[in-house]
């Protein structure tokens, strides 16, 4: 790295740091939500963390810790490749500062390769809790030396870095594509979501792939399969052969190859990051608009109206708030052409389960992914520079928030009943309990609506550089996505559990009322917090 | 310094943003760019500072092209937007700093040269606060400040005056003078005519991204006001 990508790097990681803000703001209240803001990231990183252990602690038990090393790559890659594709669109591309970064004598590919490593410093907090996690774990049962310590610590720097670069260079390809065309930015959404979802049926096409007998052993258990990912995907064979056997080759082979690829993939794309900045960034007004006739909404369908907008208009916001939605969807239409059962059977990859006791859970199923991101959670603080319209327009901030809590109840509740119904009637659910999930999927979505809504105001930040640090970074979204994730899991098997011994229906209404008290608490908190 | 041959932009579905522009600002120039809103102005700003990607034409600084070698353009050049997009959690200090580095200045010569300027848009004092506390106008200065410290050969500016209070639209048109003396070559865009017919030896009117009409002060105004001149070419 020469002196000028440094120096930009520096400028990166200190205008968009916090610790910048609270060193610099005279405002108290300011000081104390960043210190807020600090202690919830570091929960977040514990319960990784602990994730992480509780794991690692499982597969020695087991008397599987050999296979950890590769986990731990697999983990690390895999958050990373995730990471990076719904960032490409607003770090790499078709960032803010774009103008004063293209003035200034920086080559593209500078700005690039500084941007990448920018979003690659940012995460690093996360795959190294998990790194950090499963080597305390390892190390309880492994007993490996000191050396090998710090020899994982050093490779885990540079595992995320291969699916970072992929994850880019797919972010480029998409950026190339969609710049050529004259909706550019609708084009980028649906390539980015055609691109998602490949990504989430890959592990069944490959699944699919061993069982037709093109690979010579199937997939027998969690640590076959991870094994086999080490075959496919050779920086994890290298990383847990650089720690369990001390292969220096597979260390130096993880460091040379990373640095390569990060060499060659920044040349490329310096070399027309201008042409498709360009286009993605300038518009032209067709000027052909002739006044029509108008029409008038109510306030709280205004402001909710004025949320559609924002999210269409955005890539990388749409992308982060739809993708569970259109998951849900696929899943719906999926359901009805192969079946219910079927489905279960690829998605367990054919363990012996019987399709009728997950009947319970489909109202969950289906919120996992609908309730996965409620855009209430970003969308306060997606205000940024432009809170000054809505505060200076006689709007109450009850109101407000109302109208972004409609406009997500409007997003998730339609598909939340489309998959249902899907599931429910591919699985053969008496009507009765369908039309008692759809109301308890209804409460669950107005409890995500809620919720989300919460997290978003309480961890309200407007002065953010790039519309990423609150919609994949912000600790609003992360406060609501992950314990929301984790929760949804853990009582996705308590429901299969008590459907054995429970009534459905009974279940159902059980939920149906914990879900509609937990909203309505949550909405009530959404009002005293609009009061403040 | 500044020659710009042919320039043509055109957005997706056929659109020119700039049709066929040429126009040249000479070392010593304070050229004046106007035109209605959405005229191709900044468009045609966007790509002399390599913001912006173009096919038809060619642009020359200094002699180099900016298609083929930007970073020689860049080095010798400074652009002022018209809504600076600076990063606004660092400090002015801190982004000044920051440009300095890019260009490689000394410590003690950019402690002059921020001294200097900041003391005359009156901004010193806070420069040790957020941008994003910052108004319009001292965001502004700071973007001009950051242009003006590493001495460029060619200052492009998009509405430069657009936010500036009174008495720091008077030092930036000092400074222009100044600047033009030292025989830096000036290229800006502005709505304020009387501005540009004070301040401006050439001119260049943009309509629907044709340049309409160019030429020294004297050629185009012929005795009219360059409001009375910019209305006629703009009607005619």
């Amino acid at each position: 790295m020469d002196k000028r990508s440094m120096v930009l790097l520096k400028a990166l990681l200190v205008s968009t740091s916090r610790m910048n803000v609270f060193k610099h703001t005279k405002d108290k209240k300011k000081k104390n939500k960043i210190v807020a803001a600090y202690v919830g990231l570091f929960f977040l990183y514990a319960m990784v963390m602990a994730y992480s252990v509780l794991m690692c602690i499982g597969y020695g038990a087991m008397g599987m810790i050999d296979s950890a090393p590769a986990m731990c790559a697999l983990v690390i890659s895999s958050l990373a490749f995730v990471f990076t594709v719904f960032k490409t669109n607003g770090y790499l591309f078709n960032f803010k500062e774009y103008d004063m970064l293209m003035s200034l004598p920086f080559e593209s590919s500078t700005i690039a390769g500084c941007k990448f490593l920018y979003m690659y410093i940012n995460s690093l907090p996360w795959y190294m809790s998990v790194s950090v996690a499963m080597l305390i774990g390892y190390g309880i049962f492994a007993h490996p030396s000191v050396l090998i310590y710090l020899y994982w610590i050093v490779l885990s720097l540079f595992i995320p870095l291969i699916p970072m670069l992929a994850a880019s260079f797919i972010g480029f390809i998409i950026a190339r594509i969609s710049s050529g065309f004259k909706k550019n930015n609708l084009i980028h959404t649906i390539i980015t979501f055609a691109f998602i979802i490949f990504s989430f049926s890959l592990r069944y096409i490959i699944e699919g792939l061993f069982r037709d007998g093109r690979a010579e052993q199937t997939l027998e258990n969690m640590s076959g399969a991870v094994e086999k990912a080490s075959g496919v995907y050779l920086p994890m064979g290298w990383f847990s052969d650089a720690v369990t056997k001390g292969s220096i080759v597979c260390g130096l082979l993880l460091i040379v190859v990373s640095s390569a690829l990060f060499i060659i993939l920044f040349h490329i794309v310096g070399r027309s990051y201008r042409n498709i900045n360009s286009a993605l960034k300038s518009h032209a007004a067709r000027g052909t608009y002739k006044m029509t006739t108008q029409k008038k909404r109510s306030l709280v369908t205004a402001i909710a109206y004025k949320e559609f907008r924002r999210m269409i208009g955005s890539t990388t916001y749409i992308t982060n708030a739809a993708v569970g939605d259109v998951l849900a969807v696929i899943l719906g239409v999926a359901t009805l052409i192969i079946g219910f059962d079927k489905l279960i059977a690829v998605v367990t990859q054919n363990a012996p389960v019987d399709s009728a006791i997950l009947q319970p859970a489909i109202p969950l199923i289906v919120y996992f992914m609908v309730g996965m991101m409620a855009t209430t959670a970003c969308s306060p603080s997606l205000e940024g520079k432009n809170y000054w319209i809505v505060q200076s327009l006689p709007i109450e901030k009850k109101t407000l928030y109302q109208g972004k809590m409609l406009f997500n109840m409007c997003l998730s509740v339609p598909v939340m009943a489309f998959t249902t119904l899907c599931l429910c009637i591919s699985a053969r659910v008496p009507l009765i309990n369908t039309v008692l999930y759809l109301i308890l999927g209804t409460a669950l979505c107005a409890f995500s609506t809620a919720w989300g809504c919460v997290c978003g105001i309480k961890h309200m930040r407007l002065d953010w550089e790039n519309e990423v640090e609150v919609i994949k970074q912000g600790p609003g979204v992360a406060w609501y996505m992950l314990p929301n994730m984790f929760v949804v899991m853990i009582l996705v098997v308590l429901v299969v559990f008590l459907g054995l011994r429970i009534d459905h229906k009974i279940l159902a209404l059980v939920f149906m009322a914990i879900a509609a008290v937990l909203a309505l608490l949550s909405y009530r908190r959404v009002l005293a917090l609009a009061k403040k | 310094m500044l020659e710009i041959k042919n320039y043509s932009k055109s957005y997706d579905g056929g659109k020119k943003a700039a049709d066929n522009v040429t126009l040249t600002v000479e070392s010593g120039d304070i050229y004046g760019f106007i035109g209605h809103n959405g005229a191709g102005k900044s468009t045609t700003i966007r790509a002399v500072v390599g913001v912006l990607d173009f096919t038809e034409g060619e642009i020359f600084i200094d002699g180099h092209s900016v298609k083929d070698e930007p970073m020689e353009c860049k080095k010798v050049t400074a652009y002022i937007p018209d809504n600076p997009d600076l990063y606004e959690n660092l400090t002015g200090i801190q982004y000044l700093n920051f440009v300095s580095d890019v260009f490689d200045i000394s410590a003690q010569e950019r402690e002059e040269k921020i001294k200097k300027y900041a003391d005359l848009f009156e901004i010193t004092d806070a420069l040790g606060d957020l941008i994003s506390s910052y108004s319009h106008g001292m965001k502004q200065k700071v973007a001009i400040i950051s242009a003006l410290i590493h001495d460029p050969k060619l200052l492009v500016l998009d509405e430069p005056f657009v936010g500036l209070d009174p008495k720091a639209t008077f030092t930036l048109k000092e400074i222009m003078h100044e600047m033009c003396n030292r025989g830096t070559a000036i290229f800006f865009s502005t709505h304020v005519l009387d501005v540009a017919e004070k301040l401006c030896n050439k001119v260049a009117i943009i309509k629907k991204g044709k340049i309409i009409a160019s030429g020294t002060m004297e050629e185009l105004t012929e005795g009219q006001s360059l409001e009375e001149a910019f209305l006629e070419a703009d009607n005619g």
